[in-house]
C-alpha cells in the first residue's frame, strides 16, 4: 500500500533498502576512484626515485604493486558506479509500477465523486506524470547525491592527511567561490520567482493562442487575438531581459567558481612555494593537484540535482494527497435488497466545498417495474440525484434505499448488481466490440452478447464492420458515431440485466436515423425494469408512470404528464418551451412560404 | 523503424537550425561560438603549461634540481591563459547575459505565431495542440534559451582535449598523443551512439508511456463502469499489462544504454590507465620524461569533469534537436497563396450568387476517399440553405472549404462572384460569420470577447449585440456585468450562455454570410430555446447555410442540399423533396415516426 509518510523519502519506502544500497555503492565507488589518485601520485614519485611523502603508505611498497593497486581501484570505482546505477534504476522502475498499481487500486475504492471534483485528466496526470517525475529523483539523483557528497568529503580527508596546509588552501579557494556565489545569488530567489511567473504567463498566452487558432482565423485582425499574443510576448521580453541581465552576475561568478583552472593554479602556486621551502615532496604536490578540484567539481551536479528534486517534490505532494483521500466506507454487515424498488427519503446533499445544497429534502419512491422521469431546468439537481445512487458521494442526511436497503448498507458489488447505469457520456474501452459488450457480464456467451446487441439495435451495424464482433472500437470509441456508442452501452446494460435502471438521457443524438434506432433500443432496455430516467429534453417521458419535477434542488411537482400539465406549474412551462424548441423552424423573412 | 524524423540529426543540420533560430542575431551567435572556441583553446593551452612547468620542476634526469625561473615563468603563463579563458568565455556568454537571447526568443515566438496564423487549417489540424503549444512555449524556454551554454559545453568538451592532444603530439610525445587521441575522440562516436540510443529509448519509452497514459485515462474515465463490473484495482488486467510492459521497456533501455554510458563516463578513467601504463613503460625505457607523464595524469583528471557533464547533457541535446526540428516544421509551412484577382468572367457582383460551388472535389491529405465529389450549387443572396445527410457525408467539409481551411483539388468556390482564393484571409473572414457547437472564449472580459467580432465597435454597439443575442439576462446577473472577466466565471457559463456569446459576436461582426453548424445539438431544452431565439436575431437579412440534424428546423429553407458520400444526391425545397419520395423523404418519415413514440 502507499506509504502515508509525506515527502520523497516517504514515497520511496517500498524500495528504500535498495536505494540506500545504491547510494552506499556509489559513495564507495567514489572513494575508490579518489584513493586511486593518491596511489597514482605515489607511483610517480617512486618511479622518479623519491620516497613518497604520503602517509598510510607501506614503506616497502613498490611502483608496480602500487600501479596495480591504482588500476584495481580505478576499475573497482567504475564497477561500483555501474552496479549502483543498475540498482537504483531498477528500484525506480519497480517503484513506479508499484505506485501506479497502488494508486489505481486506491482510486477504485474512493467515492466516484472524485472523478467529478478532481477530474479524470488530473487524476491521470498524478498517476502517470507525477509518478514519472519521481523517477529522476529515485533513479538518478540518489546515487548522484551519494557520489557528490562522498567526493568532497573523501578528497578533503585525503588532502588533510597529505598536507594540511594545502588542504586549507583548496578549501579556502572553494569557500571564497561559495561566498562569491552567495553574494551573486542574493536576490536570485526573488528574481527567479518573477521570471517563473512571467514564464507561466507566456505559457498561458501561447496555449490560448494555439488553442484559439480556429477562432483567431475567423476574427483575423492584428489588433485583437494576435495582438493579445504579441502584447504577452512584449511583456515577457522585458521581464526575461531583466532576468538574464540580473542573473548574469551570478552566472559569470559561477563560471569562475566552476572553472577548474583557478583552484588548480592557486594550489599549484602554494604547492610550489612549499616545495621550494622543502616541506612538500613531489608525490604530495601531484596528489594534491589531482584531488584539489574534486571539491568544486561536485558543485555543478549538486546544483542540477536540486532542480530535479524541486520538480519531483511537487509531484510527490500531489501523489500523497491522492493517497490520503478516504476510501468509500463499506458496510460492516451488508444487507441484501429485497425487491426492485427505489426510494429517495428526504435526501439532502451539498457538494464538497459548496454552501448551498444541490438537493434539499427530496423524497419520492419508484415502485418496482415502474418508470419515473426526473425533469427540471438545468442546474436543478437532476444528474446529482442519479449520481447519488451508485454513491458518487454519500448524502448529508436522509437516505437512498434500493429494495428497502440504504445504499450505504449495501456492499458495492451487490449494489452494482441491482442497479445498472447508462450515463450521458458513453464509455467504451479500447478493445473489441465483443469485449466492450461483454463487460456487462464477464463470462457471457457469444450468443448472449449477440442477443443483447440485437435487442439494442446494433447487431446489424456490428455485422457490417470488417471484423464483426472482433472489430476494435478505437480509443474511447472514437471510430463510432455517438448514436452507435450509445447503443453499444445499452447492449452492455441489457447483458447486465439488473432489475433497476438509471438512465441519464443523452442531450445530443448523432443523426435522425440513429435516433430512431436508439429510441427502439431504449424501449427494449426499459421493458420490465424499474427505471429512473433523467430527462434533459422531455422527449421520451410523456408516458412515464411518474414525473418528478426538480427546481433548485427541491422537489416542486410530482405526478403524471396530464395531471402536471393541468396544474399549469413549472412542468407545464417546461413542456411549452420544449414544444416551442422542437417545432422551431429557421426561416428568413425574405424566404420560405412553407409551413 | 523507418520514421522519417528519427534519423540522428547531423551536427551540421543542428548548427544550421541553431543559426536559423537565432535569426537576426545569428552573427552574434556565431561570434559567441567563436569566443567559446578560443576560450577552449586557451584552457587547453593553460593545462599544457604543466608540461614545461613539471619539466622545470623535476629538472633534467641526471641532476634533478628545479629550475625555479622557468617554473615561475610557466606558472605565470598558465595564469595568463586562464585569464584569457575566463575573459573569452565571459564575452561568449554575453549572447545570453546581455539580453540578446531575450530578443532571439521574442523574435522566434513572434515569427512562429505568424506562421501559425497563416498555416492552412488542414495542416494546422494535423498538429496536436499540445505539441504546438510546447513548441512555441516551454521548449523555447528549456531548449532555445540555453543554446549558448549548451554550445559552450559542447565546444569545451571537444576543444580542450583536442588542444591538449595537439600540444602533446607537437611538443611531448607523438605516441602518447596517439593513445589519447584514440581514447578521447572516442567521445564523439560514443556520444552519437548514446544519442541514438537516447532517441530510441525516448521513442520506445514514449510509446510505452503513452500506452500507460491511455490506459490510465481509460481506467479513470471508465471507473464507474469498471466498478460496476468489478474490474477495478488489481483486477484491471489491461492496466497491469501495460504497466508491466513499461517496466520491461525501461529495463531493456537501461541495459542497452549501460555499456555506452559506462564507457562514456569511464573515458577519463580509461585515459588515466592508458597514460599510467604506457607512460611508465616508456619512462622505464627512457624514451619519455616522468614530468610529462605526471603532467598528463593531472590534465587527464581534469578532462574528466567536462566529459561527465557532456554525458549528462546528451539527453538535453536530444531534446534540443527534437525541438529545433519541430520549430523548423512550423516555419516550413506555407500559407495558402492568395491568387491575383482576375477580371470577373461571370455576372456582375450585384446579381452574382452569394455563394457558388463550381464542380468542387476535395480529398483530405493522407486519405484516398474523396470527401466531396463534383459538388456544384449557387445560393442567391439572403436565402436559407440547409445541408442534410448522415455524418461523414461531406456537410462539414463543405463549410471548411468555404472557410478556406484547405483548397479543393478541383473546382472553384465563389463568394459574391469572387474566387475565394483571390481574397486575402482578412477579406474572406470579413464576409463570413460562423456559429459552431464549441465556443472558444478568451481569457478576457465578456465585453472584449464579444468585441472580437468587430474590434472597433463601441461599448454601446457591443451591448446592443449582446441584447440582440439574448445575452443581457445572464450578463447583467454577473458581478461586473459586461466587464466580468471570463476566467473568473469560465466554468460557470452554461453551454447555452457561451453559445449566445458567440452569436453576439457574429451579430456584431455583421457579415453577409452566416454558417450555422448544429449550434443547438448539445444543449438542453431550455438553453436550446433561447439560443434559437438568438439565432433568429442573427440570421435576419443574411445569406445562411445551416447544418441541422432535426429536419423540422430546416423545413423553411429555400434549398435543402442532401449529401451522401460526398455528393449532393438531392436538392430542392422541403415540400418538393418530400414529394419526390427519395432519401430526404425517408429521413423525414423516420423523424416523424420517432416523434410519435414515447416511453
Amino acid at each position: 500500500m502507499i506509504p502515508l509518510r509525506p515527502g520523497l523519502w516517504g514515497l520511496m519506502a517500498p524500495v528504500r533498502g535498495r536505494i540506500i544500497l545504491a547510494m552506499a555503492l556509489a559513495a564507495l565507488g567514489m572513494a575508490c576512484s579518489i584513493t586511486a589518485v593518491v596511489a597514482l601520485a605515489a607511483v610517480l614519485d617512486l618511479v622518479r626515485g623519491g620516497t613518497p611523502d604520503l602517509p598510510l603508505l607501506d614503506a616497502e611498497a613498490s611502483a608496480p604493486a602500487l600501479g596495480f593497486l591504482a588500476a584495481a581501484l580505478i576499475l573497482a570505482g567504475l564497477s561500483l558506479r555501474t552496479v549502483s546505477f543498475i540498482v537504483s534504476h531498477r528500484a525506480a522502475f519497480d517503484l513506479e509500477e508499484g505506485l501506479r498499481l497502488d494508486l489505481a487500486d486506491h482510486l477504485a475504492r474512493l467515492p466516484l465523486g472524485i472523478l467529478i471534483t478532481t477530474g479524470p485528466g488530473a487524476l491521470t496526470k498524478i498517476i502517470q506524470g507525477d509518478v514519472r517525475a519521481l523517477h529522476a529523483f529515485v533513479a538518478d539523483s540518489t546515487p548522484l547525491v551519494a557520489r557528490n557528497v562522498a567526493a568532497p568529503v573523501v578528497s578533503l580527508a585525503w588532502l588533510l592527511v597529505i598536507d594540511i596546509r594545502l588542504a586549507l588552501v583548496a578549501l579556502a579557494v572553494f569557500a571564497a567561490g561559495m561566498m562569491a556565489m552567495r553574494l551573486a545569488m542574493k536576490d536570485y530567489a526573488t528574481l527567479r520567482q518573477r521570471y517563473d511567473h512571467a514564464r507561466e504567463a507566456i505559457q498561458t498566452a501561447v496555449i490560448e493562442f494555439v488553442q484559439a487558432m480556429p477562432v483567431v482565423r475567423l476574427f483575423d485582425d492584428a489588433s485583437t487575438s494576435f495582438g493579445r499574443y504579441q502584447r504577452a510576448l512584449e511583456d515577457f521580453r522585458l521581464v526575461f531581459k531583466g532576468w538574464v541581465q540580473a542573473s548574469g552576475v551570478a552566472g559569470r561568478v559561477a563560471l569562475l567558481v566552476l572553472s577548474p583552472l583557478p583552484t588548480l593554479i592557486t594550489v599549484l602556486a602554494v604547492g610550489l612555494v612549499l616545495m621550494a621551502g622543502g616541506s612538500l615532496g613531489f608525490a604530495g604536490l601531484a596528489a594534491v593537484l589531482m584531488l584539489s578540484t574534486g571539491v568544486a567539481d561536485a558543485l555543478l551536479p549538486l546544483m542540477w540535482m536540486s532542480e530535479f528534486i524541486r520538480k519531483s517534490r511537487a509531484g510527490a505532494l500531489r501523489i500523497h494527497e491522492l493517497a490520503r483521500e478516504r476510501p468509500l466506507p463499506e458496510p460492516a454487515a451488508p444487507r441484501v435488497p429485497a425487491d426492485a424498488s427505489l426510494v429517495f427519503d428526504a435526501v439532502r446533499f451539498t457538494y464538497p466545498g459548496r454552501e448551498t445544497p444541490a438537493l434539499d429534502g427530496v423524497g419520492f419512491s419508484v415502485a418496482p417495474g415502474s418508470v419515473c422521469a426526473v425533469v427540471g431546468p438545468s442546474g436543478a439537481g437532476k444528474s446529482t440525484l442519479a449520481r447519488l445512487i451508485p454513491r458518487f458521494w454519500d448524502v448529508d442526511s436522509g437516505a437512498i434505499r434500493v429494495g428497502g436497503v440504504d445504499v450505504r448498507e449495501c456492499a458495492t458489488d451487490t449494489l452494482m448488481n441491482r442497479v445498472s447505469f447508462v450515463f450521458q457520456e458513453t464509455f467504451l474501452f479500447h478493445g473489441s466490440v465483443l469485449e466492450n459488450i461483454r463487460m456487462g457480464r464477464p463470462g457471457a456467451s457469444l450468443e448472449d452478447v449477440q442477443a443483447a446487441a440485437r435487442a439494442a439495435q446494433i447487431h446489424t451495424f456490428i455485422e457490417s464492420l470488417p471484423e464483426g464482433y472482433d472489430t476494435l472500437v478505437g480509443e474511447r470509441g472514437a471510430r463510432l458515431s455517438g448514436g452507435q456508442r450509445q447503443r453499444l452501452t445499452i447492449a452492455r446494460a441489457l447483458l447486465r440485466d439488473a432489475p433497476i435502471l438509471v438512465l441519464d438521457e443523452a442531450t445530443a443524438f448523432a443523426d435522425a436515423e440513429n435516433e430512431t434506432l436508439l429510441v427502439q433500443a431504449l424501449a427494449t432496455l426499459m421493458r420490465g425494469r424499474t427505471v429512473l430516467i433523467i430527462a434533459h429534453r422531455l422527449s421520451t417521458i410523456r408516458d412515464a408512470d411518474q414525473i418528478v419535477v426538480l427546481d433548485q434542488g427541491c422537489l416542486v411537482e410530482q405526478g403524471r404528464h396530464d395531471d402536471l400539465l393541468a396544474r399549469n406549474g413549472l412542468y407545464a412551462r417546461l413542456w411549452q418551451t420544449h414544444q416551442a424548441a422542437r417545432s422551431w423552424t429557421l426561416r428568413l423573412p425574405s424566404s420560405g412560404v412553407l409551413a | 523503424m523507418s520514421a522519417p524524423s528519427s534519423p540522428l540529426p547531423r551536427f551540421r543540420d543542428t548548427w544550421r537550425r541553431l543559426l536559423a533560430v537565432a535569426g537576426a542575431e545569428a552573427p552574434r551567435f556565431r561570434r559567441a561560438v567563436a569566443w567559446f572556441s578560443l576560450a577552449a583553446v586557451a584552457q587547453g593551452l593553460a593545462f599544457s603549461c604543466l608540461f614545461p612547468l613539471f619539466d622545470a620542476l623535476l629538472g633534467p634526469a641526471p641532476d634533478p634540481a628545479p629550475d625555479w625561473g622557468r617554473v615561475v615563468f610557466w606558472l605565470l603563463a598558465m595564469v595568463a591563459l586562464a585569464a584569457a579563458d575566463l575573459v573569452l568565455s565571459w564575452k561568449g556568454h554575453g549572447f545570453e547575459y546581455d539580453g540578446t537571447i531575450a530578443d532571439v526568443t521574442h523574435a522566434l515566438r513572434l515569427d512562429l505565431g505568424q506562421r501559425l496564423r497563416g498555416m492552412p487549417m488542414e495542416i494546422l489540424a494535423r498538429h496536436r495542440t499540445g505539441t504546438l503549444s510546447a513548441t512555441l512555449g516551454s521548449h523555447i524556454d528549456e531548449v532555445v534559451v540555453p543554446m549558448g551554454t549548451l554550445s559552450q559545453v559542447m565546444i569545451r568538451t571537444l576543444g580542450v582535449p583536442l588542444t591538449v592532444i595537439g600540444v602533446t603530439a607537437l611538443c611531448i610525445d607523438v605516441r602518447l598523443a596517439l593513445a589519447l587521441a584514440l581514447i578521447f575522440p572516442l567521445a564523439v562516436p560514443l556520444y552519437r551512439h548514446q544519442h541514438r540510443l537516447a532517441a530510441r529509448e525516448r521513442r520506445d519509452g514514449a510509446a510505452a508511456h503513452a500506452r500507460v497514459e491511455a490506459d490510465l485515462i481509460e481506467y479513470t474515465q471508465g471507473l464507474a463502469v469498471l466498478r460496476a463490473v468489478g474490474q477495478t484495482g488489481a483486477r484491471a488486467q489491461r492496466l497491469r499489462a501495460s504497466l508491466a510492459t513499461l517496466r520491461q521497456v525501461q529495463r531493456d533501455a537501461l541495459m542497452a544504454s549501460l555499456w555506452p554510458a559506462l564507457l562514456m563516463s569511464g573515458l577519463m578513467e580509461l585515459g588515466l590507465l592508458a597514460v599510467l601504463g604506457l607512460g611508465l613503460l616508456w619512462v622505464g625505457g627512457g624514451s619519455l620524461s616522468l614530468a610529462a607523464v605526471a603532467a598528463l595524469l593531472i590534465i587527464v583528471m581534469r578532462l574528466g569533469e567536462p566529459l561527465a557533464l557532456f554525458s549528462e547533457l546528451t539527453k538535453t541535446f536530444v531534446l534540443m534537436e527534437a525541438a529545433l526540428e519541430r520549430i523548423e516544421v512550423v516555419r516550413a509551412a506555407r500559407p495558402l497563396p492568395v491568387l491575383p484577382a482576375s477580371p470577373r468572367p461571370g455576372p456582375k457582383p450585384d446579381d452574382a450568387p452569394a455563394v457558388a460551388f463550381e464542380n468542387v472535389s476535395f480529398t483530405y491529405a493522407g486519405t484516398d476517399t474523396p470527401a466531396l465529389v463534383d459538388v456544384g450549387f449557387r445560393l442567391p443572396a439572403r436565402t436559407l440553405t440547409a445541408l442534410v445527410g448522415p455524418s461523414g457525408s461531406g456537410k462539414s467539409t463543405l463549410t471548411r472549404l468555404l472557410l478556406r481551411h484547405a483548397d479543393p483539388q478541383a473546382g472553384v468556390i465563389r463568394l459574391q462572384g469572387d474566387d475565394i482564393r483571390t481574397l486575402a484571409p482578412e477579406a474572406l473572414m470579413r464576409r463570413l460569420s460562423v456559429v459552431f457547437q464549441d465556443v472558444h472564449l478568451f481569457n478576457d472580459t465578456i465585453l472584449e470577447n464579444i468585441r472580437m467580432g468587430r474590434p472597433d465597435a463601441s461599448d454601446e454597439a457591443v451591448r446592443e449585440a449582446a441584447r440582440a443575442a439574448h445575452c443581457l439576462d445572464f450578463i447583467d446577473r454577473l458581478p461586473q456585468g459586461l466587464h466580468t472577466p471570463v476566467g473568473d466565471i469560465g466554468g460557470s457559463l452554461s453551454g447555452g450562455e457561451r453559445q449566445r456569446l458567440s452569436i453576439a459576436r457574429a451579430i456584431l461582426k455583421d457579415a453577409p454570410l452566416v454558417l450555422l453548424d448544429e449550434p443547438t445539438a448539445a444543449l438542453d431544452t431550455q438553453s436550446e430555446r433561447v439560443v434559437q431565439t438568438a439565432i433568429d436575431a442573427l440570421v435576419q437579412d443574411r445569406t445562411v447555410i445551416v447544418i441541422a440534424h432535426r429536419l423540422s428546423t430546416v423545413v423553411g429553407a429555400d434549398t435543402v442540399l442532401v449529401f451522401d458520400q460526398g455528393r449532393i444526391v438531392e436538392q430542392g425545397a422541403h415540400a418538393d423533396l418530400v414529394a419526390a419520395n427519395g432519401p430526404y423523404a425517408a429521413l423525414w418519415r423516420a423523424q416523424e415516426e420517432r416523434k410519435a413514440w414515447h416511453a
